[in-house]
C-alpha cells in the first residue's frame, strides 16, 4: 500500500460516514413530512365530518325552539336555546381549525385583486360592533383615506383583520378602546404597515413569539377567563406570510398591544 | 298546488333536519343524496325550489343544474349551501344559475326567508 493511500483512506472513510448519516437524515426528514400531510389531513377529514352532524343537530334544535313543532315553556325554550348557542360555538371552532389546517398546507392559492382596504376595515368593525357594544367598547380608524388599493387575496385579509379585530375585544377588559390605523414603508412606500391596538392587558415580551404559536394561549389552564382553539393568531401569520408579507406584535402588560402586519400596495405587474 | 321542495344532500342526518322543517312551514318536500338521484327527481315533478349541496357522492352538485337546464327541466330557483363560502365557490354557484349561495348550517329564520324571498 503506498503512503498516499494509507493517508487517504481515514478522510474518505469519514466522508462516507458522513453520507450514510445525511442520507439517514434525510429519510427521517421525509418520513416526517409524509407523517405530517397524514395528520393534516386527518384533521381536515375529521373537521369536515364533525361538521356535519352538529349542523343536523342544530337546525333541529332551532326546529323545536321556535316552536314550529308546538309551543314550547320558557324553560324548554331556554334549554333548546343552550343546545343552538352550544352548537353553534362548536362549529366556528371547527371551522376555525380547517381554515387552520388550509392555511397551513401547500394547497392555499391566493385569488389576489385591487382592493380598498378602508372599505374592507370599515366592514370588519360593523360585524364586530355587536361584540364590541357589549364590553362598551370604541373601534375606530384612525386613517387611511388616501391610501392606495392594496393587492392582495380579500377574504384572506378580511379574515386575519377579523382576528386581530376579535382579539383585540376579547382581551380588552369593559369601556376600553381599539383602533386600526395604517402607515407605509419600504423604498417606494410600497409596503402598507396595517396596525390593530388596543389599551388592554398586553402581552408579557417572553410571550411575543409564543401568542403566534398553533394551539397556544398565554393562559392556557382549565380555569382560563377565554377560550377559542388558539388558532386565531397563528392562521393570521400564515395568511400573511402567503402574502410574503410580515407579521409581529408590540405590547406591554396592562397597557395594550399593538399588532402589526404588511402588505403590498401598486406591486409591479407582469 | 303545494309548493314543492327538493333536498339535495349526502347527509340523511341534514336532509332530515330539512325534511322536518319544511314540512312543518307547509311545503311539499323531496331529498335526493347523490347527482343522478336529484337529476331524476327534479324531472319527476316540477320543482319550486331546490336546495343544492355541493359535494355529493357521485359528483359536484352543480352537474345537476347543467342537466337540467340542458333537458329542460330547471326548478323555479336554486339555492345553495356550502360548509365554506369563499368567493371562488360562490362564483362558480352564481354562474351555474344558482339564485344564492348560503354557509351551512343556515339558521333556519334565514333560510324561509330566503326561500319564500327567491320563490316570491
Amino acid at each position: 500500500m503506498s503512503m498516499s493511500d494509507r493517508v487517504g483512506s481515514a478522510p474518505k472513510k469519514r466522508l462516507k460516514t458522513l453520507e450514510a448519516k445525511a442520507e439517514e437524515a434525510q429519510r427521517t426528514i421525509d418520513e416526517l413530512r409524509a407523517r405530517d400531510a397524514l395528520k393534516t389531513q386527518f384533521l381536515s377529514n375529521v373537521s369536515h365530518d364533525l361538521r356535519t352532524p352538529l349542523a343536523a343537530i342544530i337546525t333541529h334544535a332551532e326546529i323545536l325552539r321556535d316552536g314550529m313543532l308546538g309551543d314550547l315553556n320558557p324553560k324548554q325554550r331556554d334549554s333548546v336555546s343552550g343546545i343552538v348557542s352550544g352548537g353553534q360555538q362548536l362549529i366556528d371552532m371547527i371551522d376555525e381549525i380547517l381554515t387552520y389546517v388550509r392555511s397551513a398546507s401547500d394547497q392555499v392559492t391566493l385569488t389576489r385583486t385591487d382592493f380598498d382596504i378602508t372599505e374592507l376595515v370599515d366592514q370588519v368593525r360593523m360585524l364586530n360592533q355587536a361584540l364590541a357594544a357589549k364590553k362598551h367598547l370604541t373601534i375606530e380608524r384612525l386613517n387611511g383615506d388616501d391610501l392606495p388599493p392594496v393587492y392582495a387575496d380579500r377574504d384572506k385579509v378580511k379574515h386575519v383583520l377579523g382576528n386581530l379585530i376579535g382579539n383585540a375585544i376579547k382581551f380588552t377588559s369593559d369601556g376600553g378602546h381599539v383602533w386600526i390605523g395604517f402607515s407605509r414603508r419600504g423604498r417606494d412606500r410600497d409596503e402598507l404597515v396595517v396596525e390593530v391596538g388596543d389599551n388592554g392587558r398586553g402581552i408579557a415580551r417572553d410571550h411575543y413569539e409564543l401568542v403566534f404559536r398553533e394551539f397556544a394561549q398565554v393562559d392556557a389552564s382549565p380555569s382560563r377567563p377565554h377560550h377559542g382553539t388558539g388558532l386565531g393568531l397563528a392562521i393570521a401569520r400564515n395568511l400573511v406570510e402567503l402574502h410574503s408579507g410580515t407579521i409581529w406584535v408590540e405590547s406591554e402588560l396592562g397597557k395594550g398591544s399593538r399588532f402589526f402586519f404588511t402588505l403590498p400596495l401598486n406591486p409591479p405587474r407582469d | 298546488m303545494p309548493t314543492r321542495i327538493l333536498i339535495v344532500e349526502d347527509s340523511p342526518l341534514v336532509a332530515d333536519a330539512f325534511r322536518v322543517l319544511f314540512t312543518a312551514a307547509g311545503y311539499e318536500v323531496d331529498a335526493a343524496t347523490t347527482v343522478a338521484d336529484g337529476i331524476e327527481r327534479a324531472m319527476s315533478a316540477p320543482v319550486d325550489m331546490m336546495l343544492l349541496d355541493l359535494s355529493l357522492p357521485d359528483g359536484n352538485g352543480l352537474e345537476i343544474l347543467k342537466v337540467l337546464r340542458k333537458r329542460g327541466f330547471l326548478p323555479r330557483s336554486t339555492l345553495a349551501m356550502t360548509g365554506h363560502n369563499d368567493s371562488a365557490s360562490r362564483r362558480s354557484c352564481l354562474e351555474a344559475g344558482c339564485a344564492d349561495v348560503l354557509l351551512k348550517p343556515v339558521p333556519i329564520a334565514e333560510l324561509l326567508r330566503q326561500i319564500e324571498r327567491h320563490l316570491a
